[in-house]
């Protein structure tokens, strides 16, 4: 029974990283843990050069931790390498296409290694994404180069999707064509998304929970609505006198003369209650935007505070 | 290992390399029946464009299959399909080599031919062609084994430069030595012991040369 259990839970998350860590030269990603589960979709989030690449490539073997370890859809992707990528897709800003071969080649040359391809929703995301088979690579654009990649990873009809960046650098009418198609992948519920992205707006549009990443460290992993929940703006005025609560997650952002705007990732009702009773008058509650908190995450990561 | 995956990864890079495969193999026959040729100066010509030959396509083929794929960034895309590490070295060593060997056998071979059906061939010199077109697969794989290790079309053009260098070495030494001497104008096929040597040398250089290409490459720890 109790093995049962166990196979099941196991079965259920499709991605895991315990205490990964890898060094280079001039950056190093430091006891990254990290677990998805099944059919949810996931955003990791985090300025250039955090280490968002880095972990999806650790998490695709392509990059070797120096220690920690990793499994993906319930197989070590140290010694089952080949067989955990036939159920992934993986995506990459950096991933090119063999330029003088037409898309049509592609496709037969995956096909070749995925019994699982589907010909006819690869023809369906020909015409939604306007490719052609016959269009060779090095004529393509760059945003018709990704809707070209991400119909090589769509068609094969992978459990789980690794998206680094999709959308950097495309075009609106592009970006909005890619995450309505990856919206309509995420309505199948045994689909797994992760996404990442410097964007919050793209971010917010399709994931249910998001980690921040920066400089080689997680600050910080929770649903989506969670950290929508938590994080809050508070103006606030009081006397020259008054002193900020020592209440956990609570800083001060900014002052002008006696207001002060306040931003907490632990918001309650019994945090305005405190508030008020430090002495202070409440202006107004606001809800911030995920690139706020995204930004105010990785500062007080930085500053060591979460 | 999956035979397979090797297959298609094989079959792919050979497609890719299609058009400068069938040029090199043209050169190479286009080679040997310059060398056959009755005008020495043909013939001369003939001998410079088969070791052009040789060493072009060996070093075009490792930077076109092997280093392009990392400087272009197609390697990601390959390395994101179903294949493990030891699948795709064994795939792109293969395709490498064969790509390399293809014009280099026509070579070989025909010239040996050559030599034993041409009526006014010096058959005593068929020693010596094993002992150049060895010196030339092992300069090759030497070619081969720093591109795996260094990823570096700079240092591998620079050993390749010093194995050009010591082809015209080694073929000045070689055929100065008097027992190579004596053979090479008779009409018998002799094997000085010089020529056994070398082979032998060559032979054992080539197998160390491919399992370090081999080894290093099946053990590189960060691919993309």
């Amino acid at each position: 029974m109790t093995t049962d259990v166990l196979k099941s839970d196991v079965a259920q998350v499709a991605i895991s990283l315990r205490g990964i860590s890898k060094k280079y030269k001039h950056f190093e990603l430091k006891n990254v843990s990290f677990e998805m589960e099944q059919g949810t979709v996931a955003g990791l989030i985090g300025p250039n050069g955090a280490g968002k690449s880095t972990c999806m490539r650790i998490m695709m073997g392509l990059v070797q931790p120096e220690k920690g370890e990793v499994s993906v859809l319930g197989q070590k992707i140290s010694s089952h390498e080949a067989q955990a990528k036939q159920e992934i897709g993986f995506f990459s800003d950096d991933m090119r296409l063999y330029k003088p071969e037409a898309l049509g080649w592609h496709m037969q040359f995956v096909r070749s290694l995925f019994p699982t391809w589907d010909d006819v929703y690869a023809k369906q995301l020909l015409q939604r994404f306007g490719l052609l088979e016959e269009q060779q690579i090095k004529g393509l654009s760059h945003g018709q180069r990704v809707k070209a990649m991400l119909l090589l990873i769509l068609a094969r009809k992978p459990k789980l999707l690794i998206l680094d960046e999709p959308t950097n650098g495309l075009d609106p009418v592009a970006k909005h064509e890619i995450l309505s198609e990856l919206m309509r992948v995420v309505e199948d519920d045994q689909r797994t998304i992760l996404f990442s992205s410097h964007n919050t707006q793209d971010v917010e549009k399709i994931c249910d929970s998001i980690t921040f990443i920066d400089r080689g460290v997680v600050v910080g992993s929770r649903p989506r609505d969670e950290f929508l929940e938590r994080w809050r703006r508070i103006r606030v005025t009081a006397d020259e006198g008054w002193r900020l609560p020592a209440l956990p997650g609570l800083k001060l952002d900014s002052q002008l003369r006696s207001l002060r705007v306040l931003i907490t990732d632990r918001f309650t009702d019994e945090l305005r209650g405190q508030l008020l009773n430090s002495g202070a008058q409440i202006e107004s509650i606001e809800t911030m935007s995920l690139e706020e908190i995204f930004v105010n995450a990785v500062m007080r990561g930085r500053e060591g505070d979460m | 290992m999956n035979l397979q995956a090797i297959k298609i990864l094989f079959l792919k890079d050979l497609f890719l390399c299609r058009r400068y495969l069938f040029g090199y193999s043209a050169a190479a026959l286009a080679s040997v029946l310059f060398t056959v040729a009755p005008d020495p100066t043909i013939s001369y010509i003939g001998f410079l464009l088969m070791i052009t030959v040789a060493i072009a396509s060996g070093i075009h083929m490792i930077g076109v299959l092997l280093l392009g794929e990392a400087i272009d960034q197609t390697r990601l895309f390959v390395m994101s399909l179903p294949v493990s590490l030891l699948d795709y070295s064994i795939g792109k060593i293969s395709v490498v080599l064969a790509t390399y060997l293809i014009p280099w056998s026509t070579m070989f071979a025909l010239t040996l031919i050559g030599t034993f059906v041409l009526p006014d061939a010096q058959v005593g010199k068929v020693v010596l062609i094993p002992a150049i077109f060895l010196f030339l697969f092992a300069s090759f794989l030497l070619q081969l084994a720093v591109a795996v290790v260094s990823e570096s079309i700079g240092i591998t053009i620079c050993v390749m430069v010093a194995g050009n260098v010591l082809l015209n070495v080694f073929l000045m030494k070689i055929t100065a030595l008097p027992e190579v001497k004596a053979v090479m104008n008779g009409d018998q096929v002799l094997w000085p012991s010089a020529i056994v040597w070398t082979i032998g040398v060559e032979l054992l250089f080539i197998v160390v040369a491919l399992a370090v290409s081999f080894w290093y490459q099946t053990r590189t720890r960060d691919l993309v």
